[in-house]
């Protein structure tokens, strides 16, 4: 129990203290301070999943109905550990990155508080407590998107203010039907509906349930209230875009998970009209974020794109109701995750190294950091779903999850939009490794040098690499670890 | 105790008396004179009011030796002997606060003569208010024009001479009016005196004959007394008026003359044509739809008036429309609350006259708005009255104006047909009441840098000062202990029945 | 001892100016000692209250001057009086660069009596006496800085609270017609007996009353006086305009439905869903108008219309929960607004900045009020575990409660008005903390956080803020109880 807390408030406070902090104390005592604070919250963690697991507890209440309380369970652990491994990687990777920035403190302050927030989110233990760290969350993830402070950076970080706080109070409409005309707002497998109470208002519900999932989705970049995706994430300092973009748009994956699964429940929604508009959006969106990111010339605007495509991929998934299904989505946020911090963080070091923002100033790239971009290939493999990475799995469980339900239409629309948006996915992520790796002829040699990154930043890519690769060369433990959840939400 | 039903015939006779011996007298002696029989007349007058409190129901008073239906009556009870006491304290307190403009307004060798008009007025609103007689009433519907004319000429400026003949025609309309109705009614009943003649009309509508003839009777002599009292549309002399004449006219007009031919009217409906009757005519209805024009018009030309003492005057329509609508409900509430009114307004009113000249005073003599800025300051004792004042005109608890609205507004929702238009127009007239006077508020209580005009203190208007904290009791009683006199005045319509 | 709670603000605010006072300090220490005790002795009072009515004076007939403890009077007196003493405090801080101070500590203190007056009513009367008294004696304060604009803005502010007061009339005196007396008694007055066919029109003078008592609760469309009398000085914008006059139009609202016309007779009736639309309306119209505006304090005034639409909508709800979030947001949107009022005023007095725009890069320079802003703006957002929360959730969940398909949307008005208060106070916060990498901090030299005379009531505030959004529970009991009429 003390260590779930430890856990979320030990970086918050850290944070907090950061800002305290006198300016003139020095970078490498700064860098000090966040490392051992980084690792230490690892280290809670860590310790928390393995020996609180299971544990469920209430800290206080804000009404005597509104308990705020926090529970460990499967979903929890896999997010939270995705989290942690992500946050640390990014973490140590802008101990290089942000020399070239200003106001570290401030960042740092910010990175460890967001890093608490999520560990909040992935262990609340129902819906107001979930609900008060994804408020937070928004709130404090705000300023690592307005960093550097222009006045673009600025203006996104409100638009992700607004978007994300416009998607909590959607959520927080459904929320007060859910407080009446249900029994607790406590996640429960298999949903907290009352159905004496709730009958005869199916309508009214199923209203509250689309308008939440809507809300929620905001987060996670769905159409249509995508659009801040790509204006924020590219502002923000590269290994902040690798945490908005692998986890914190996670936090609204984890939050249809929970309402989905563990408040409405799936028989609630299955063969409604809203799982039937749900697809409808999630397909778009698929389709939609790989043409956009396509047709995007920046690099890290690219990414953004995909993450709303790849995003959705995970909500199609989930939105199909289907024990493969839902698998195929679980494990594609995990290897989203991996793949897509990796991309952002190679993003980061390209920037970091030649300044270059732009796909088509990067040709020849592959020969000046070979390890970074090797990195970049195999991870895009991955995304792209080739066998035997981490997305090709996920995918395969997704398309065959598809097909095996029964929704018409649905079934089968769903995995050729997919392939379609697999294909695109390897027209927008290849070139850069292709001109980075075969510049062509007229290739300028005469100013080739070569420029790899420091360690501080290649290694948390290596790591991240290697385990979006393990994901798919060792998926059964975690398939069977996923089927337990699985079986108890369904 | 019951050589106290002379009282009545004594005060009319008194005052007359005193305007003749006036006549011959200067102004410092005139004056103390009118002080005295004001004094006696009210003291009489509450002596009546007791005794007719006492026994109950009113008197009869014969007039010479000739016993009805031929001779000359006088008839007293309790609204009766209660307004002709309010009078007289309005009429001192009046003449008390306006004396140093008098002195100042009124050429040296006339000032006599303004006491011997309001001797007159005096006598003839208190014959208005006792008589039985209805050729009487109008003999002093007569005098009471003509020394109402005196009151606004006497001072000699070329707009008041002006105002004065707007005066007298409208008024001598309005007694012609009158007179016509009055004829026919004669014609119709063959009686003058007021018991009679209601004996003679219950009879003549019993049997259902003559009813255009009742109904025109009727008509004229409400059409007449509604012109005297600048019932709006007929107000347009009542600005000018009340507005150039010196102060103390201007109060006592505003406040007494036009009350006295309301009273009459009341009169008229109770004791002469039935109230029952009186209703199914439906001139109530007009009645009732000027009232509602006049609190809404009245106002708004307030609002648009730039001149402190015009816009007082233009307020007085207003009120007389609250009266006028009082009537127009057609039931006994509606009555008591306008009798209410009468007094409400007449306090008040007369008190904010009074209260505006010690603010132009202090600006230089003018009335402009602008000039008047800061001028609460300059003289404290005005700036406060005219505050109560205008808070009792807006209708504010603790004050007689808000009585008066409280007692409207609970009989508009008792009829079905009238309580809306009635209590929206309530509602509105209050906003635009709130406009103007709380305006005027503001614009005194707003302080000027340096100012070329003097301050006055306690010491350079002692009488004036203790007038104006006399109106502000009297208002103050009037709004807090509402609940006898309300009584009284139900009594006393009870007894015109 | 009612009266006396009543009188002894009046009688100390008369005295301030009367008195010979040497210095600024002795008066100071006088008047908020008298506030002080005074505030201690209401909150005595409605501790140890009795259930009988105190008769001060009789009007005509069975209409008199009394006043009583109830459940809504201890909400209200006790708001009042807790949040009276710390707002002094501050006034004496922010009137040191104002003129005539004494004048304005008179009508200020007298404003506390009179507030009180209004809370403590027995009886629709008196509470209709005090409605009035409270807008002149509020008049000389919005008026106080004397320029052209002030002057304008009192006029307006005069009409509209008089004019309101003139419908609200109508609604006293159909209560006093066809009510079976006029005191207050939770679930009404109304006696079925001599209302006979007249639903309708008792109706359509609820919808009149209940907008004119709406004039001072800044309801749609009768709003325009609040941000105009945003001219008068930070206390009373904070305290009177956030809290006791706006709140005190809330609160009569409350009285007349539930204790005049009584939720029973209006429930489910044309009356309830034309003032429900209004007040949503008004919800979500503060809010725009409060992201359109670029003055700070006149943008604190619109979000307060928007604010006190919210209590009303709890209110219009018309069940026992409704009344609750009704009364929940009365308490804690005064605690909060006045926080936020309180640093605005704070930003006055230390920069003589007034527009957002200005604010930038202030954070920094000014920490501590700023903090207490980012919080307030938090808790006025809804954000969990600040008291914004709670009361919004007490609103919606009554709404949801209710069954009441308009209160549905209400529930969607609030939130997007939620959202709106995002835009209009983030914006703000962002400013001051993130003003971009081209500011030049130079341009705010000098600027620090005020003395402690101003900071003492905002971190009380924020505390507060703090306190009622992780633990309620007490607060919650108590207005639920009052809510369903037990006291």
């Amino acid at each position: 129990m003390y260590l779930i807390l430890l856990s979320i408030f030990f970086p918050i406070f850290a944070g907090v203290c950061l800002f305290i902090k006198r300016e003139n104390a020095g970078r490498r005592n700064l860098l000090i301070t966040v490392g051992v604070c980084l690792t230490l919250t690892g280290l809670l963690v860590v310790s928390a999943l393995f020996t609180a697991y299971g544990v469920d507890f209430t800290l206080f209440h804000l009404t005597r109905s509104l308990p705020i309380c926090f529970k460990i369970d499967a979903v929890s652990v896999v997010f939270a550990a995705m989290t942690m491994i992500i946050f640390l990687c990014a973490g140590f990777f802008s101990f290089e990155y942000m020399k070239h920035e200003t106001k570290e403190k401030r960042y740092y302050g910010y990175y460890l508080i967001v890093f608490g927030v999520l560990n909040g989110l992935c262990f609340a233990g129902n819906l107001i407590t979930f609900y008060l760290f994804f408020e937070i969350l928004t709130l404090s993830s705000m300023p690592l998107v307005l960093h550097n402070g222009s006045r673009e950076a600025i203006m996104a970080g409100l638009k992700y203010l607004f978007y994300s706080l416009c998607g909590a109070y959607a959520a927080l409409f459904g929320l007060y039907f859910i407080y009446h005309y249900g029994d607790s707002l406590t996640f429960t497998a298999g949903g907290v509906l009352n159905s004496a109470s709730a009958a005869g208002h199916t309508g009214l519900l199923l209203i509250a349930a689309f308008v939440m999932i809507l809300g929620f989705s905001v987060k996670a970049g769905m159409f249509p209230m995508h659009a801040w995706l790509p204006t924020a994430h590219p502002v923000a300092p590269a290994p902040a875009s690798a945490v908005l973009s692998a986890v914190i748009v996670k936090a609204g994956i984890l939050a249809v998970v929970r309402l989905v699964y563990y408040i409405f429940g799936a028989s609630f929604l299955r063969g409604t009209w809203v799982q039937t508009a749900w697809l409808t959006l999630a397909l778009i969106t698929v389709f939609m974020g790989s043409m956009l990111a396509y047709r995007e010339k920046v690099l890290k605007k690219r990414l953004a794109y995909s993450t709303v495509s790849q995003l959705s991929y995970i909500l199609f998934g989930l939105a199909l109701m289907d024990a493969d299904s839902v698998t195929g989505s679980l494990l594609h946020v995990l290897a989203h995750g991996f793949i897509k911090s990796t991309l952002f963080l190679c993003a980061g070091a390209i920037i970091y190294t030649t300044g270059k923002t732009r796909v088509d100033e990067l040709r020849g790239i592959g020969k000046e950091m070979p390890l970074t971009m090797w990195c970049y290939t195999i991870v895009s493999l991955g995304l792209i779903g080739i066998p035997p990475t981490g997305g090709f799995i996920s995918k395969w469980y997704l398309a065959s999850g598809s097909l095996k339900s029964a929704i018409p239409v649905f079934s089968w629309l769903g995995p050729v939009i997919l392939l379609v948006s697999a294909l695109l996915t390897a027209g927008y992520l290849l070139p850069l490794t292709i001109q980075g790796f075969f510049p062509g002829a007229d290739y300028d040699y005469e100013h080739f040098r070569k420029q790899e990154p420091s360690r501080l930043m290649t290694i948390p890519l290596l790591i991240l690499t290697i385990l979006s690769v393990l994901i798919g060369l060792f998926p059964t433990p975690l398939i069977d670890s996923l089927t337990g959840i699985i079986s108890a939400i369904l | 105790m019951d050589f106290i039903r002379n009282f009545p015939c004594i005060s009319i006779m008194l005052c007359l008396f005193a305007g003749i011996i006036s006549s011959g007298l200067r102004g410092r002696t005139a004056r103390w004179i009118n002080i005295a029989l004001l004094l006696i007349v009210t003291f009489l007058s509450a002596c009546t009011l007791f005794y007719t409190l006492s026994t109950g129901e009113s008197f009869v008073y014969v007039m010479g030796k000739f016993p009805a239906p031929w001779g000359n009556e006088i008839r007293a009870g309790v609204l009766e002997a209660g307004m002709a006491l309010f009078f007289c304290i309005i009429m001192l307190l009046s003449l008390l606060g306006g004396q140093h403009k008098l002195v100042k307004e009124v050429e040296e060798n006339k000032v006599f003569l303004y006491y011997v008009l309001t001797n007159l007025l005096l006598s003839s609103l208190l014959a208005l208010v006792y008589t039985n007689d209805m050729f009487t009433a109008y003999v002093f519907v007569e005098i009471n024009t003509i020394s109402a004319c005196g009151l606004i000429m006497i001072r000699q400026v070329g707009r008041t001479i002006e105002a004065a003949v707007r005066y007298m025609i409208m008024s001598l309309l309005g007694s012609g009016l009158l007179l016509l109705g009055l004829c026919m009614l004669y014609d119709l009943t063959g009686h003058l005196l007021m018991s009679n003649m209601k004996e003679s009309i219950a009879a003549i509508v019993a049997q259902g004959e003559y009813n255009i003839p009742l109904i025109v009777s009727i008509a004229l002599m409400t059409v007449g007394l509604c012109i005297k009292s600048a019932l709006f549309p007929f107000h347009a002399w009542l600005p000018d008026a009340y507005g150039y004449s010196t102060v103390s006219s201007a109060a006592i007009l505003s406040s007494l003359v036009s009350k006295g031919y309301i009273f009459l009217l009341i009169k008229i409906i109770y004791r002469v044509i039935g109230f029952d009757i009186f209703i199914n005519t439906r001139i109530i209805d007009v009645l009732f739809v000027f009232g509602l024009m006049g609190m809404i018009f009245g106002s708004l030309s307030a609002i648009w008036e730039n001149d402190i003492r015009r816009m007082i005057a233009y307020s007085s329509v207003a009120q007389i429309g609250y009266i006028y609508m009082g009537f127009g409900m057609g039931t006994q509430y509606g009555m008591v609350a306008s009798v209410f009114h009468m007094l409400s307004h007449a306090a008040t009113k007369s008190l904010l006259f009074i209260a505006a000249i010690g603010l132009t005073d202090v600006s230089g003599g003018s009335r402009k708005f602008i000039e008047l800025t800061g001028s609460a300051y300059r003289n404290k004792w005005a700036g406060v009255t005219f505050t109560v004042g205008s808070l009792s005109m807006v209708g504010i608890p603790l004050f007689s104006g808000f009585i008066s609205k409280l007692l409207f507004a609970q009989a508009a929702v008792q009829i079905n047909g009238k309580m809306l238009p009635a209590l929206i127009v309530l509602g509105v007239s209050t906003i635009l009441n709130a406009i103007y006077f709380m305006k005027t508020v503001i614009r005194i209580y707003t302080p000027v840098e340096a100012t070329a005009y003097p301050s006055v203190t306690f010491k350079d208007m002692k009488l004036y000062a203790v007038v104006l904290v006399l109106f502000i009791v009297l208002n103050i009683i009037l709004g807090i202990n509402s609940q006898p006199i309300v009584d009284m005045i139900e009594q006393g319509l009870a007894m015109f029945a | 001892m009612i009266i006396l709670v009543i009188l002894l603000p009046l009688i100390a605010g008369i005295l301030v100016p009367l008195l010979p006072f040497k210095k600024r300090s002795h008066w100071e220490i006088f008047l908020e000692c008298a506030v002080v005790l005074n505030s201690i002795l209401v909150w005595y009072l409605l501790l140890h209250h009795s259930d009988s009515a105190f008769v001060l004076a009789h009007f005509t007939g069975n209409l008199n001057i009394s006043f009583r403890v109830d459940g809504m009077s201890m909400v209200f007196a006790g708001l009042v009086s807790a949040l009276w003493p710390f707002a002094t405090l501050y006034a004496f801080e922010y009137m040191t660069k104002e003129e005539h101070e004494k004048i304005f500590f008179l009508f200020y203190t007298m404003t506390y009596g009179v507030t009180l007056g209004i809370a403590l009513a027995a009886n629709l009367l008196t509470m209709y006496f005090f409605y009035e008294l409270l807008t002149l004696v509020t008049v000389p304060l919005v008026m106080h800085t004397l320029t052209r604009e002030a002057i304008l803005a009192s006029r307006k502010y005069l009409y509209y609270s008089l004019g309101g007061a003139a419908f609200a009339f109508l609604g006293l005196i159909m209560i006093i017609v066809y009510g079976s007396t006029n005191n207050f008694i939770f679930g009404g007055v109304l006696d079925p007996a001599k209302i006979g066919d007249k639903t309708n029109i008792l109706l359509l003078i609820y919808v009149i009353a209940f907008m004119g008592f709406g004039v001072k609760a800044a309801v749609c469309p009768f709003n325009s006086w609040l941000p105009q009398a945003g001219v008068a000085p930070t206390p009373v914008t904070a305290l009177l305009h956030a809290v006791a006059v706006v709140k005190s139009g809330a609160f009569a609202i409350i009285r007349l439905t539930y204790y005049s016309f009584g939720t029973d007779f209006l429930q489910g009736t044309w009356a309830q869903t034309t003032v429900m639309i209004i007040v949503m309306f008004t919800i979500v119209y503060g809010c725009s108008r409060a992201v359109k505006e670029t003055h700070l304090k006149r943008r604190l005034a619109y979000s307060t219309i928007s604010n006190l639409s919210y209590i009303l909508f709890g209110a219009v709800i018309m069940t026992p929960l409704g009344l609750a979030g009704a009364l929940s947001h009365l308490v804690i949107h005064a605690v909060m607004k006045i926080s936020s009022f309180f640093c605005a005023g704070a930003i006055i007095h230390q920069t003589g900045k007034n527009y957002v725009h200005e604010l930038d890069g202030m954070g920094y320079k000014m920490p501590c009020i700023f903090g207490v802003f980012t919080i307030s703006a938090f808790a006025l957002m809804g954000v969990p575990g600040l008291a914004g929360f709670i009361s919004k959730w007490n609103l919606a969940s009554a709404a949801v409660e209710s069954g009441n398909t308009i209160a549905y949307f209400g529930i969607a008005c609030l939130l997007v008005s939620a959202l709106l208060t995002a835009i209009y106070m983030l914006s703000i916060v962002v400013r001051a903390f993130f003003p971009g990498k081209d500011f030049d901090y130079s341009a705010l030299d000098g600027v620090k956080d005020p003395n402690w005379k101003m900071l003492v009531p905002l971190f009380v505030f924020t505390f507060f803020i703090i306190l009622f959004g992780v633990y309620s529970q007490p607060l919650m009991d108590f207005l639920y109880d009052v809510a369903a009429g037990l006291y």
